[in-house]
């Protein structure tokens, strides 16, 4: 048993569930937050690009050019070092609400993508039976247009939200503790990368397999209702 | 400013080189591998595709992050004397690994596009299933790959940025030393670093679609 204990001594792990534990519960969070953020950017993205406005569809698609020409530690770099003090708030961004917003602004861009093709695959005749009972732009996509195209498209928004949630990773660069600063501690404290990291790709994995059979889920439910 | 611009660009190009270095040379192993990975794991053999599908899905989802920090300190940590490996190796078989989950799934994807009855003709000519695979189907599977591994090689020249971590002198980190002679400037540097990279990035984007229209394309599984 001696072996086991020199490659992964569980009991150090042990000593540390306090901190992977809350290092997942920050992922979550994080993730979370950074999930609402891009859904949000991702539809009003959507909406600009297929506007018929050249400002408008330009603005949308520069960014998502910009956001997957650049890799994401440059993005939180750069929202978390240079963002300017905001008036309302009276100081500069702290370290987790830059990897929040920098890390929803990424995965937005994504989300715009998958969100266009959705709602492009609403059929015209939706839209004109919506406008034929007097409903306004807004009526339409509100009641009409978004929740088809959302469940038309809820497993790859969940697969991108899965990659969002191993990329909130990286927001630990900027000094951020989540799961992936729990594997850190044990490093830095233990000398120990065996305990640390195993433990945290564990966790990842697990994460991964809950978001796999709710991919498969929603592809066999929501895929099915709307055809 | 721009005597800021002048006296780190040399620096970030030089940073520039390197990833562009250890970006090509991860998507050449990385394609090695995953070619076939992917091809095996269109066998019929349990034994084959079960073992490959845990390893495409152990790091698929698992963060790049986590990959570099196990092959940089854990392999080491075995005390397997080949397995002694500096920073810039560990940077290399991490990406490559990686890679190699991206183009696995693309080089399946395109073997199972050709329809079965052009395999079925060919193996009813008395081809052998290499022949088969190499005269029929594989010419056939290869234009619909290269569109998915444009988006592939983007993924890994952003990926590089990670390794900027365990010291490879790459545009990040080239990035991170600029800032450090000119701690007022980090606006100016991170976003010269950042055109840099999206000067590499995106003709490759450009090239992908071009060839997505030439081509067609396989979708892949998400």
């Amino acid at each position: 048993m001696d072996w086991i204990l020199d490659f992964y001594n569980y009991r150090v792990v042990g000593q540390y569930l306090p901190e992977f534990a809350r290092g997942l519960g920050s992922t979550a969070w994080i993730s979370l937050l950074a999930l609402g953020i891009s859904l949000s950017v991702g539809t009003i993205g959507a909406i600009m690009r297929m506007s018929a406005n050249p400002v408008l569809w330009r603005i949308a698609a520069g960014y998502v050019q910009a956001i997957r020409s650049t890799p994401l530690l440059i993005q939180i770099y750069l929202i978390y070092f240079t963002f300017p003090a905001l008036p309302l708030l009276d100081r500069r961004l702290d370290e987790l609400e830059g990897g929040i917003i920098a890390l929803g602004l990424n995965a937005g861009a994504y989300m715009s993508e998958i969100i266009r093709a959705g709602i492009e695959s609403i059929s015209r005749g939706q839209v004109e039976g919506a406008q034929s009972v007097g409903m306004t732009y807004l009526q339409r996509m509100r009641h009409v247009v978004l929740p088809q195209a959302f469940a038309r498209v809820a497993p790859p928004l969940l697969g991108q939200t899965a990659v969002l949630i191993k990329d909130s990773s990286l927001v630990s660069f900027i000094g951020v503790f989540e799961l992936f600063g729990a594997g850190l501690v044990v490093l830095n404290e233990r000398l120990m990368p065996n305990e640390g990291f195993l433990t945290v790709a564990v966790c990842y994995l697990v994460i991964y397999t809950v978001m796999l059979s709710v991919t498969k889920f929603a592809q066999r439910r929501l895929g099915g209702a709307t055809g | 400013m721009f005597d800021v611009i002048s006296s780190t660009l040399p620096f970030l190009l030089d940073g520039l080189w390197m990833t562009f270095k250890i970006s090509l040379i991860t998507i050449f192993l990385g394609s090695l591998i995953g070619v076939v990975v992917g091809m095996l794991r269109t066998l019929d053999y349990a034994v084959i595709t079960y073992p490959l599908a845990a390893y495409i899905h152990a790091l698929r989802g698992t963060p790049f992050l986590i990959h570099l920090y196990l092959v940089y300190f854990m392999l080491p940590a075995t005390g397997i004397s080949w397995l002694q490996f500096e920073a810039f190796p560990a940077a290399v078989i991490a990406l490559s690994l990686y890679t190699s989950t991206y183009v696995a799934e693309i080089v399946r994807a395109a073997i199972e596009a050709v329809p079965s009855g052009q395999t079925e003709a060919a193996r009813s000519t008395g081809m052998t299933a290499l022949q088969c695979m190499w005269h029929v189907v594989l010419p056939q599977a290869v234009k619909m790959m290269i569109p998915p591994m444009g988006g592939v090689y983007v993924i890994i020249i952003k990926g590089t940025s990670i390794v900027s971590v365990i010291g490879i002198a790459e545009l990040v980190r080239a990035g991170e030393h600029a800032t450090q002679r000119h701690p007022k400037e980090l606006m100016v540097i991170y976003g010269m670093t950042a055109l840099l990279y999206f000067a590499y990035c995106y003709p490759v984007l450009r090239i992908a679609r071009w060839a997505e229209t030439k081509f067609g394309s396989v979708r892949l599984p998400s």
